[in-house]
């Protein structure tokens, strides 16, 4: 057990400074431009002209109907022989804010489609505008409907950052691998590494349930 | 004044309103009746432009639309501004408290401003009876409560015709009551009115004017006394059936 106890506090450090370098930036900023996807894509969807929403079907379809493994290495490792070559860390936030955006746009359709018919007639019947409509009645509710799985696409994400240790990135989990291939202690490395995925999912679920709370303060059901 | 001429709707190959013909007085209650499905809910509808009718005109106080062609929308908010609807599911808006929703559409259709459809929410409120729950959401009030701030919503748009969709269908009679009490409330005051309800001692008590629909056919139209004492066999019908309901409860 001293053993173990002294490999952990030597390896922590390495750790704790693969995760702020590559896993936490990288979910950040992957899920601030997911969501600028999702919101695109949604709106493309929602759009009258049938091209646009073609456009966005294709994209989801494409990028929920495919491993994320596979687009980081298509966009890594395929992209070059079209004269594309991005480095690790730019491929890996393409691959990964395209692959959530794809179920980050999915979440926010079916918020909307959640939303009463009756919404959008109180709404017509007041004769709010379009953007009004928009403002007012549909982004506070959809919001709302979509916190829960929105934070679900976040944990993913989170999760799915290991995949980057393939393209020669030195996150969380490729850190930990390092370490565990040098002292031939994969048992206790690779359990140090889950410990530090627990404890962001742990802060993140913490992080989720407050959101959801505030969100729904005005909802008699989940007061009580 | 509002007057309907030659109006139809269909629904795919459903012919829900056929060569509708009506007009209705400012400053009178009117109560639209039949069986269901004959196409009530469909016409209120119609006079909001929530349904868009094939076929017909609408007019109210000198706004005239003629169905068949499109419409744009600035033609459609125009004929709007005349009405507002209140519904059977009340449809308030969750996210905002009793006053925001009633102080919303005044403040954002810009004839208000934001201090004055306050003030203005704040009396509509106190007339329908809520001025203890005016910082409530919808979803901590009782069915009664959140229907009497839905009317309250939709006299803050100052509409000259409010249609009511049937507006205790959702209420035990309890807080049927309570509804019904506001909307005597309004007629006293001469206000506009159509509504559709299968509440037959409203009706009877506060109609001017009842209009009978069967099959999405005008069967009667005419002053409220007529229609009850009247002996046409498919009016006797109808009525029989809520004779029936009111003595076997």
């Amino acid at each position: 057990m001293d053993r173990y106890l002294s490999l952990w506090a030597e390896s922590l450090p390495q750790l704790l400074m693969a995760t702020l370098k590559i896993t936490i930036p990288l979910s950040i900023i992957a899920f601030i431009l997911s969501i600028v996807i999702g919101i695109v894509a949604q709106g493309l969807r929602s759009s009258r002209f049938k091209p646009l929403q073609w456009v966005s079907n294709i994209y989801v379809w494409l990028f929920r109907g495919t491993p994320l493994l596979v687009q980081l290495f298509l966009i890594f490792y395929g992209l070059p022989k079209l004269g594309i070559t991005l480095d690790g860390w730019t491929a890996a936030i393409v691959a990964l804010s395209l692959n959530t955006g794809a179920y980050v746009a999915e979440t926010f359709r079916a918020a909307v489609a959640s939303i009463p018919r009756g919404q959008f007639e109180a709404a017509q019947t007041l004769n709010f505008t379009k953007l009004q409509t928009l403002r007012h009645v549909v982004i506070p509710q959809a919001v709302r409907i979509a916190l829960p799985p929105l934070g679900n696409d976040l944990i993913d994400l989170v999760k799915g950052t290991s995949l980057v240790s393939t393209i020669s990135l030195i996150d969380l989990f490729q850190a930990g691998k390092q370490i565990a291939a040098r002292t031939f202690e994969p048992l206790a490395m690779y359990a140090e590494v889950a410990a530090v995925y627990l404890v962001i999912f742990t802060v993140l679920s913490i992080l989720q349930s407050y959101l959801e709370k505030r969100s729904n303060r005005y909802m008699r059901s989940v007061h009580a | 004044m509002l007057s309907v001429e030659g109006l139809s709707k269909s629904f795919g190959n459903q012919h829900i309103l056929k060569d509708i013909n009506l007009q209705l007085n400012d400053g009178e209650t009117t109560v639209i009746l039949g069986p269901s499905g004959s196409g009530k809910s469909t016409l209120l509808r119609c006079l909001n432009l929530l349904e868009t009718p094939e076929q017909g005109t609408l007019t109210i106080e000198g706004d005239r639309l003629q169905f068949g062609g499109k419409l744009s929308d600035a033609q459609v908010r125009t004929m709007r501004q005349h009405s507002a609807m209140v519904f059977q599911q009340f449809n308030l808006f969750p996210n905002y408290t009793a006053l925001q929703n009633v102080a919303l559409a005044p403040t954002l259709n810009g004839k208000l401003s934001k201090s004055e459809s306050q003030q203005l929410a704040r009396d509509l409120l106190v007339k329908v009876g809520l001025e203890h729950r005016i910082d409530s959401y919808p979803d901590l009030l009782s069915g009664g409560q959140q229907q009497r701030v839905a009317i309250a919503r939709a006299l803050a748009v100052s509409p000259d015709y409010l249609l009511f969709d049937e507006p205790t269908s959702a209420l035990d009679p309890e807080l049927e009551a309570e509804v019904i009490r506001v909307l005597i409330d309004l007629a006293r005051e001469n206000r506009s009115l159509v509504v559709v309800t299968h509440n037959m001692a409203f009706a009877q008590k506060v109609a001017n004017k009842i209009i009978f629909l069967d099959e999405g056919r005008v069967a009667f139209d005419g002053p409220a006394g007529d229609f009850f004492a009247s002996d046409q066999p498919r009016i006797r019908q109808f009525l029989n059936i809520f004779d029936v309901v009111s003595s076997a409860s």
